[in-house]
């Protein structure tokens, strides 16, 4: 046992130094390690791979320790011919060890069994769902993406941890990874960088993460649409509206060849509710959406394109009759909660519209103007000082002395705020300001470095032109005396 | 790292010894995964675990993800005193109505190991609609301060001096003619706004690749 256990804790020499030379190095062993523990039957059937796992550390063996934990998980789904044995279930042996692994595990070793990875946490994430206790899967998974940092990477496990969020009814924690821009697939493996070595620090992930290393399941289209409309889901349960409209424009405006794919009409259909909840309209369409597909989503939305209008144009009566003529429809397209908040949304949209209007109102004229449902002055005044509070307007409410007095709202008080306060305000955008320009020198300078832009490329650029300038001034000269180019460029040399 | 077992007594500790209502929620967070593997027998360690882990939410300002977790909650506790409070003051928070999240915090029961979590909130929760209401309001009756403060509204609206002294110790001005409050405005930094950043980040990476 000593001998393998101490070859498999023998962790291939990672270069403190950076060079070709090292990263070279560190890729051979690396491969050479992985080739060593697929071999078939490292581990003697007489041995308890438990032991050698407790006393490897997942951060430093994490080639080892995965390889291991994937074996014993396999020796006990033989064991117990089950797919997912009870140590495998959360809080067994197996579960703990692979959690462990999954959230300290090594991500430059790792690159290079991406495979396997990706098969344990599709089991832990299985594990997780089939005990009913779907969080657990959703953090273990979410912290292994986190801790892989695949950035900008679309894989299949992205989708599984949106799936296991909306499973969970847990939206914030898959916030860190939903937030992220994704914008790539796994790089089709005869388009690679060969020119990185997977070990390399420095080279983006585009580079490295092919379709090849197993990091993903095979995607499909749908897949792809299914996470960005899973993901505006979880934002519209958080009420992040503008989020979820991005993730929704995403899914709408995909390319389709001849048919729009069913997913993409939900998206539509939730789209205009998010934009009606969010921002009180619906913008735009994207511009890149050719006109026979907005045809199709407009042709099949039909119900939710009339409650729009109802809803922009401030018609409450006939907002309410699209809505209940519609129940059915909402129901079936599972968007009866999101249509349920429209009520409230109104009223709200139709206060703050009232400040285009008017400066200043009592709030009997806001009850007059608003309200989807019957309220009292003093439930609308309620109502209205919530939104004032909350900052959803800007206004400001003021009593009247008289005790059968009504409260009266000002409204647009761009003028009158406090001087102290619009200099914090002024403070705050300078901030955002500075912070802006940062991120762009930061993405420029970047940017410069991807294209090679960099001052010392330049340099030699500029240098290379002065050189072929000077030549061909040389070329020029020679031409006028009608000589060889070669001949007359030996000759400026003499 | 891992956790210390969750336990009552490791419950007091954690409410102890974090020094913010972030840290208190990260950690909560953290325990949520060992309170999931916790036998649903355990109802009073459970019951405290969900209803301090809620009242980290709302300490936070996540009153969606707060609600959220009340559907993900174990459903043997979901009836005990505790978590139906929860649920009471989760309705009240959602519908701003402020007489009753006072009223459900200060007089229903609570679990002794939650007591000082829930006047944590009921503290934090006075305090931000102190500001809310002093940046909202440029005249208010005192009845309706004392309605949004938790203090008694029949007092106020009678003048009554001890009652009109905390809002004047807040800065507000007591015009005793007009019967009428005039709150000071607080001035609060605006929020740091991460997502301009953000989306410039995502505007650059799309160039640079």
């Amino acid at each position: 046992m000593s001998d393998l256990l101490a070859r498999l804790s023998a962790v291939p020499y990672r270069p403190h130094v950076v060079t070709d030379a090292a990263n070279e190095d560190y890729d051979r062993q690396l491969r050479e390690f992985v080739a060593y523990l697929k071999q078939p039957g490292l581990i003697p059937s007489t041995s308890d791979p438990n032991e050698y796992l407790q006393a490897l550390s997942p951060s430093k063996n994490s080639l080892s320790f995965l390889y291991l934990l994937r074996f014993q998980i396999q020796q006990a789904q033989k064991r117990t011919k089950r797919d997912l044995p009870d140590s495998i279930q959360p809080g067994g042996n197996l579960w703990n060890l692979a959690v462990r692994f999954l959230r300290s595990f090594d991500p430059i070793q790792i690159r290079y069994s991406l495979d396997e990875w990706r098969q344990l946490v599709d089991l832990v994430a299985s594990a997780a769902v089939t005990s009913s206790k779907a969080v657990l899967g959703l953090k273990a998974t979410r912290d292994a993406l986190e801790r892989l940092s695949p950035s900008g990477i679309f894989t299949s496990t992205h989708l599984l941890l949106v799936k296991l969020a909306l499973h969970s009814s847990a939206y914030t924690y898959a916030l860190p990874i939903t937030d992220q821009l994704l914008c790539h697939f796994p790089t089709d493996t005869e388009h690679v960088h060969h020119e990185y070595f997977l070990c390399s620090e420095q080279a983006p992930n585009t580079a490295l993460v092919t379709d090849a290393s197993g990091i993903s399941a095979k995607l499909s289209y749908r897949d792809h649409l299914q996470y960005f409309l899973y993901s505006a889901m979880i934002y519209m349960a958080l009420k992040k509206w503008t989020q979820a409209s991005r993730c929704l424009n995403v899914v709408i405006a995909s390319p389709t060849a001849n048919a729009v794919s069913k997913i993409m009409v939900e998206a539509y259909k939730k789209w205009i509710l998010a934009n009606l909840l969010g921002q009180g309209k619906i913008p735009s369409t994207p511009k890149m959406i050719s006109p026979h597909v907005i045809r199709v989503y407009q042709s099949l939305a039909r119900p939710y394109i009339s409650l729009a209008e109802a809803f922009e144009k401030g018609d409450l009566y006939k907002m309410s009759n699209e809505i209940d003529l519609g129940q059915a429809i909402w129901q079936a397209d599972k968007n009866t909660g999101l249509v349920s908040q429209l009520f409230e949304a109104f009223d709200k949209f139709v206060i703050v519209k009232l400040g285009r209007t008017f400066s200043a109102l009592t709030i009997a004229d806001v009850l007059q103007r608003t309200s989807s449902s019957p309220k009292c002055p003093r439930e609308i005044e309620e109502f209205v000082a919530s939104l004032v509070m909350s900052n959803s307007m800007r206004a400001s409410l003021s009593h009247s002395p008289d005790d059968n007095g009504t409260t009266m709202l000002r409204l647009s008080l761009g003028s009158q705020t406090h001087p102290f306060y619009r200099e914090e305000h002024i403070r705050a955008k300078l901030m955002r300001a500075k912070t802006a320009l940062d991120t762009i020198a930061q993405g420029v300078t970047q940017t410069d470095q991807t294209l090679e832009l960099s001052q010392e490329n330049l340099q030699f650029l500029a240098k290379s032109q002065k050189w072929s300038v000077s030549a061909e001034k040389v070329v020029s000269s020679g031409d006028i005396g009608g000589g060889d180019i070669d001949e007359d460029l030996m000759g400026d040399g003499q | 790292m891992d956790l210390p077992p969750l336990s009552l007594d490791q419950l007091s500790a954690v409410l102890s010894t974090v020094p913010t209502s972030a840290d208190l929620y990260n950690t909560l967070s953290d325990y949520e995964e060992q309170a999931c593997l916790i036998s649903a027998k355990e109802v009073e360690l459970l019951s405290v675990f969900y209803t301090t882990f809620f009242f980290s939410h709302l300490l936070t300002d996540q009153i969606e993800e707060a609600r959220a977790l009340t559907k993900r909650m174990p459903q043997p506790i979901l009836q005990t005193d505790s978590i139906q409070n929860c649920l009471l003051l989760l309705r009240a928070v959602w519908q701003r109505k402020h007489a009753g999240i006072y009223k459900i915090l200060r007089e229903l029961p609570w679990p002794n190991r939650a007591q000082s979590v829930v006047r944590s909130y009921e503290n934090y929760f006075q305090q931000k609609t102190l500001n809310e209401v002093s940046n909202s309001y440029e005249a208010i009756k005192p009845a309706a301060a004392a309605t949004y403060l938790g203090l008694d509204p029949a007092l106020a609206q009678q003048g009554d001096q001890e009652t009109i002294q905390k809002f004047t110790a807040c800065g507000w001005k007591w015009d005793p003619e007009t019967q009428l409050l005039h709150p000071n405005p607080v001035i609060t930094a605006p929020p740091k706004d991460n997502g301009l950043q953000t989306e410039l980040s995502r505007v650059m990476a799309l160039i640079s690749h």
